[in-house]
């Protein structure tokens, strides 16, 4: 930013001495900056928002038997299909239930996680970062997929709780919603520890050290001084963890037997090939997940704003 | 006094402990793979009964697996130069003009496919692609892959021009140099690293990305994740171990390159 700054003062100060050498320097540069910029932004409107248009379109066509939407013909059927449908209904709260457990659990760890990252230094923090860098680098088909020999009822984790004699009969993770939850958490996590810590990594541990040296207690200090200054990555692992277990689709798969939102719409789409329903479902889930996200921000920037007035 | 110090020794037990249990079951899943692809049996277990390398030959021997492979290979490295040059020009772009209007935008654009989830973009793109007439080819697995890729690209070119002298450039236009003499001479020399980086992640983004490709792909395009994908819910046996033991080192070496070209910690950051 600083830098950017001198570079237009500079165009600043010379213009001072010759406006209309500066004023033509102004303006080329504004429109080389454009059509530098045009390439992405023609990608992301061509790929990105155009198709939002197209899916918003869709999920207002009539479901037709023989193709997979009755093109140019307009109707609401779907939204009321979504709305009137008691199943639908089953699907989403548990898309929404299993988005929160797993948004609320990746937060604390994470929060956890990062100060231990900021906190450590040399080889171990480099290990650290390394345990959330490299799972967050591997497909999930993987991160989901060896979860099962560790989970089933004859998996790793009930054969040492067995053996251990901590439990007398093997525990069902998997398929159940605590392996989905195990599994989503495995694959958010990751970027909910990165987030809070690349907020961390800017911030001055001298702070807390002053708020130490007043007397404050370890948590204390981690509660006061720490927390607040880090809801901006708080908040971004929030709706990352939120957006994506919401939309969950790998893990309730492979580790439950849940129906999320996510397996349900792909049925529709590639199985039953009902295109209007899948875009009504996907939109109403958008909304109600900006609805979501929205409030989350809120409340976590409020509780950041509280903090500040203390 | 004495009490106290009592307490904070405990609070630092708990501590570490706390983040060591947290470390062994971030690395356990990845451990879980790279020992079962070595299983002498048909059985996913964990530890397996018995090693052999077994299932590495049956990979090397499977038609599917090989195709598979090529086809993440194609799509990873078009992901790569495409999402390159739109972020690296983008956040140069940016760089040159910083209040403009239509600049402030693009950061949330880009971020926002990042924030959808990969179902819902899936689905969007497979309809849009089948209106256009070109479902299942490579080019729409690059696209929809760009739109992820693209971010990261983006942040990473931020981070390192917002690093840049720019007077460089001043310089550089002082002695006559023309925009595009002076972006390969000037700036790309001093940023290649971060292109380097950006590219690379970009690469190791197709190359994991499962769900989206899911939808795009057909079996004649289908990548690594989603042939795996596809197997286990078939059968568990270790051939899928095998692959993905591919997979994370591909993943390990690309990192260990990031990570030479500038550094762990700095690589991290930019990933978030």
């Amino acid at each position: 930013m600083a830098e950017t700054n001198t570079d237009t003062g500079l165009v600043g100060s010379v213009g001072t001495a010759l406006p209309t050498r500066s004023d033509l320097a102004e303006l080329s540069s504004s429109r080389k900056a454009l059509l530098l910029m045009a390439p992405l932004l023609a990608f992301e409107a061509l790929i990105f928002v155009v198709p939002f248009f197209i899916l918003l379109r869709i999920s207002v066509t009539e479901g037709s038997s023989d193709h997979v939407y009755e093109p140019g013909t307009w109707s609401l059927e779907s939204y009321a299909v979504v709305f009137n449908s008691g199943l639908l209904h089953d699907i989403i709260l548990y898309s929404f239930l299993l988005g929160a457990i797993v948004t609320v659990l990746s937060v604390l760890i994470g929060l956890f996680y990062a100060y231990a990252i900021w906190r450590s230094s040399g080889i171990v923090k480099s290990l650290l970062l390394l345990s959330v860098v490299m799972p967050l680098l591997t497909t999930l088909v993987i991160r989901t997929y060896a979860f099962n020999p560790l989970l089933s009822p004859t998996g790793t984790f009930n054969d040492v709780l067995l053996s251990a004699g901590l439990l007398s009969e093997p525990i069902q993770f998997v398929p159940a919603t605590a392996g989905a939850v195990a599994g989503q958490l495995y694959i958010v996590l990751p970027y909910a520890v990165l987030a809070i810590y690349s907020v961390l990594a800017t911030m001055d541990w001298g702070i807390v050290e002053a708020a130490r040296d007043l007397g404050a207690s370890r948590p204390r200090s981690f509660v006061e001084v720490v927390l607040p200054q880090v809801i901006p990555g708080i908040i971004v692992a929030a709706v990352i963890s939120f957006a994506w277990s919401v939309g969950a689709y790998a893990a309730p798969d492979l580790l439950s037997n849940g129906i999320t939102f996510a397996v349900h719409a792909e049925d529709l789409m590639i199985g039953d090939m009902r295109y209007s329903l899948a875009a009504a479902l996907s939109v109403v889930m958008l909304v109600l997940m900006l609805v979501s996200v929205t409030a989350i921000t809120l409340v976590l920037n409020r509780f950041g704003g509280d903090f500040d007035l203390a | 006094m004495t009490s106290t110090l009592h307490r904070e020794t405990l609070e630092t037990l708990a501590f570490r402990a706390g983040y060591l249990a947290l470390f062994a079951l971030l690395v356990l899943p990845l451990l879980v793979v790279v020992v079962t692809s070595f299983a002498a049996s048909g059985r996913l277990a964990f530890p397996p009964e018995s090693y052999s390398l077994v299932w590495y030959g049956e990979f090397f021997g499977d038609l599917r697996w090989l195709t598979a492979f090529e086809n993440s290979i194609i799509v990873g490295v078009g992901t790569a130069i495409l999402a390159t040059v739109l972020g690296v020009l983008g956040a140069f772009g940016q760089e040159i003009d910083d209040d403009s209007r239509i600049g402030s935008i693009v950061g949330p654009l880009v971020l926002l496919p990042l924030l959808i989830p990969p179902v819902i973009l899936g689905i969007t793109l497979l309809m849009y692609f089948s209106e256009l007439g070109i479902r299942g080819s490579y080019v729409t697995l690059v696209l929809a892959h760009t739109l992820w890729a693209t971010p990261l690209v983006y942040f990473v070119m931020r981070s390192v021009f917002s690093r840049f002298d720019w007077q460089q450039l001043d310089a550089a236009a002082d002695l006559g140099a023309g925009p595009i003499q002076s972006f390969v001479h000037v700036v790309l020399p001093n940023v290649k690293q971060g292109v380097f980086v950006g590219g690379l992640l970009a690469f190791i983004i197709s190359l994991q990305e499962f769900v989206m490709a899911l939808f795009l792909s057909t079996a004649s395009t289908e990548t690594i994740p989603v042939l795996a994908w596809t197997e286990i819910r078939q059968a568990l046996d270790p051939m899928v171990s095998v692959v993905s033991t591919f997979l994370i080192l591909f993943s390990l070496v690309a990192l260990a390159l990031a990570v030479l070209a500038t550094n762990l910690e700095w690589v991290s950051r930019q990933l978030s």
